[in-house]
């Protein structure tokens, strides 16, 4: 390709865009729609990716205690548990400790809570698994040997929680390559239908241009270029969207389901996703031009 | 510069257009391919500029075999060819410069040097007011002189008109076949199709003959023949 060229096709792209402009608009829509699904699913992929992956790696058991446990047995206790092979470590949480935490994770809702005692609450210890028998069934032993000891009343650990979220990971992740597969193969459809368009309205120069012997790339070159404009164009416009509803999201669902925790802990696409989306759709619409080339364009 | 050897072509299902063609053209030759509507004259310059594929034969062009290219064999080809035809095929939004100049720049001449070539073209055929004139608004001839500009802005070897004059009233098409003579005289060989049959008297040139797809005649040899 030489450097003469570039003029030559940068102008025909212009001319195209701008001759069959609403064309291109919706084109680029219905990548944008494609893409934004495709990137829908990528992004809640991410986050519960993240989430279990922060929650896994702070596996951890709540022993609630009897409230009548005296001191010297609480120490007893705390030792015997340190003791098992798998703990790390373990942590006490007296009543008030257990209010206070809870009161600050209701944040500006805690005056609900006046009122109530810290009585409500029990004691309880946090024990943290090495990392070795952060799983779940190394985690279910463990809780099993600890409902048998005396002045435990309850043992919890989130273990159905993390299996679920596997699961779901994993569904994602499907849906969004079947899903985005079909998508994928009807905007290749409306692209090269655009590019069809394209190439029709210039026929006649694109027949004088093999009469006179331009090399074939020269000729394709305005079409791969304007398939791959309209491609990023979408896709641009599926991240903003994207980005529009997952910062209104962020803000009015946690408050609206009451999932203080999780606010903190969602995150929009990082550089390699929006990078991911961005050439998904410059690869789509350059493939959608090629296709349709290699149909409508007769040497 | 030409050679065409047992060359058919069969149009499907299965019209046979041309039959066992024999021909040689050398280099700086004038020759006219003449003969009745539907001899098959069209279908030869196509062969010769790769628009339709042989079905029998080989056929060699600038001591190129064309029988087998590939897209970018074709276009190599053409590089090497001008194009007339009886439609002008001229782009109508473009002005006559820029007509001309296109030619250039997709083979890759700059912007600058095709539109300077374009130029000195356009007056050497006469136009020197019409540049900037877009097609529609020419008159007949003055569209084909500048297709003929675009044919030769790239110093082809070989020029191929198709019935150049077959748009053109009598006087126009006797000039026009002038302009011709005179691009052959610089040295251009020149292949082209006419059904005129009075110009061949005029003009003097070698001169085939197709009739029904076959060869049936040609002037060279029979003078040659006539000599011996
Ligand atoms: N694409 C095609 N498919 C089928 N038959 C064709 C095709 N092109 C031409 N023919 C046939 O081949 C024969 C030769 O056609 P061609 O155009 O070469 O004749 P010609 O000598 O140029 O005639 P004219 O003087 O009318 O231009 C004609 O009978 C025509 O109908
Ligand atoms: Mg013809």
């Amino acid at each position: 390709m030489k450097l003469a060229w570039i003029p030559f096709v940068f102008l025909r792209v212009l001319k195209s865009l701008r001759d069959l402009l609403w064309t291109h608009v919706l084109t680029s829509g219905t990548m944008a729609m494609t893409l934004f699904i495709f990137g829908g699913f990528l992004l809640i992929q991410d986050n519960l990716h993240s989430l279990l992956k922060g929650w896994g790696s702070q596996i951890q058991i709540f022993a609630y205690l009897n409230n009548s446990l005296a001191s010297p047995d609480l120490q007893k206790l705390i030792a015997a548990v340190r003791s098992y092979p798998e703990v790390e470590s373990v942590r006490f949480v007296s009543r008030e400790q257990a209010w206070e935490s809870f009161k600050k994770s209701m944040g500006s809702q805690s005056s609900l809570l006046e009122g109530l005692q810290a009585e409500i609450l029990p004691p309880s210890l946090e024990i943290v698994l090495k990392m070795p028998y952060r799983e779940r069934a190394p985690a279910g032993d463990v809780a099993k040997r600890l409902r048998g000891l005396a002045g435990i009343s309850q043992v919890e650990y989130p273990e159905e929680w993390v299996e679920r979220l596997s699961v779901l990971v994993l569904g994602v992740q499907w849906a969004k390559w079947i899903f985005g597969g079909f998508l994928f193969a009807a905007t290749l459809l409306i692209v090269g239908n655009t590019v069809k368009l394209a190439i029709l309205a210039r026929k006649d120069e694109i027949e004088i241009m093999q009469l006179v012997g331009a090399p074939q790339g020269l000729i394709q070159a305005p079409f791969v270029v304007e398939g791959m404009i309209q491609g990023i164009a979408g896709a641009s416009l599926s991240l903003l969207v994207l980005w529009l509803l997952f910062l209104f999201l962020g803000t009015e669902l946690p408050n609206f389901l009451g999932i203080f925790a999780v606010r903190d802990q969602i995150h929009f696409l990082d550089v390699e996703g929006v990078a991911l989306i961005l050439s998904l759709g410059g690869l789509l619409g350059a493939s959608g031009s090629l296709f349709s080339l290699r149909r409508f364009l007769k040497v | 510069m030409v050679q065409l050897f047992r060359v058919a072509k069969i149009y499907p299902p299965n019209y046979p257009a041309l039959k066992d063609i024999y021909l040689q053209i050398d280099k700086g030759e004038f020759v006219f391919v003449n003969g009745p509507s539907g001899a098959g004259k069209t279908t030869l310059l196509r062969l010769l500029f790769r628009a339709e594929d042989a079905s029998e034969g080989q056929i060699v062009v600038n001591g190129r075999n064309i029988t087998r290219l590939d897209g970018k064999g074709v276009a190599e080809l053409r590089r090497e060819l001008g194009l007339v035809f009886q439609e002008f095929k001229l782009l109508p939004t473009m002005t006559a410069l820029e007509n001309v100049a296109l030619a250039a720049q997709v083979v890759g001449v700059s912007r600058q040097e095709s539109k300077r070539k374009a130029f000195h073209l356009l007056r050497e055929l006469g136009l020197k007011d019409k540049h900037d004139a877009r097609p529609p608004t020419l008159s007949g001839g003055e569209q084909q002189r500048v297709a003929i500009a675009r044919a030769l802005v790239n110093e082809p070897m070989l020029v191929l008109a198709d019935e150049p004059t077959g748009n053109l009233d009598a006087e126009t098409a006797e000039e026009t076949m002038r302009l011709f003579l005179k691009i052959h005289e610089r040295g251009t060989t020149v292949l082209l199709a006419t059904h005129d049959t009075g110009v061949l008297k005029r003009f003097g040139c070698r001169a085939v003959f197709l009739q029904r797809g076959e060869l049936v005649g040609d002037s060279k040899q029979e003078s040659g023949e006539a000599r011996l």
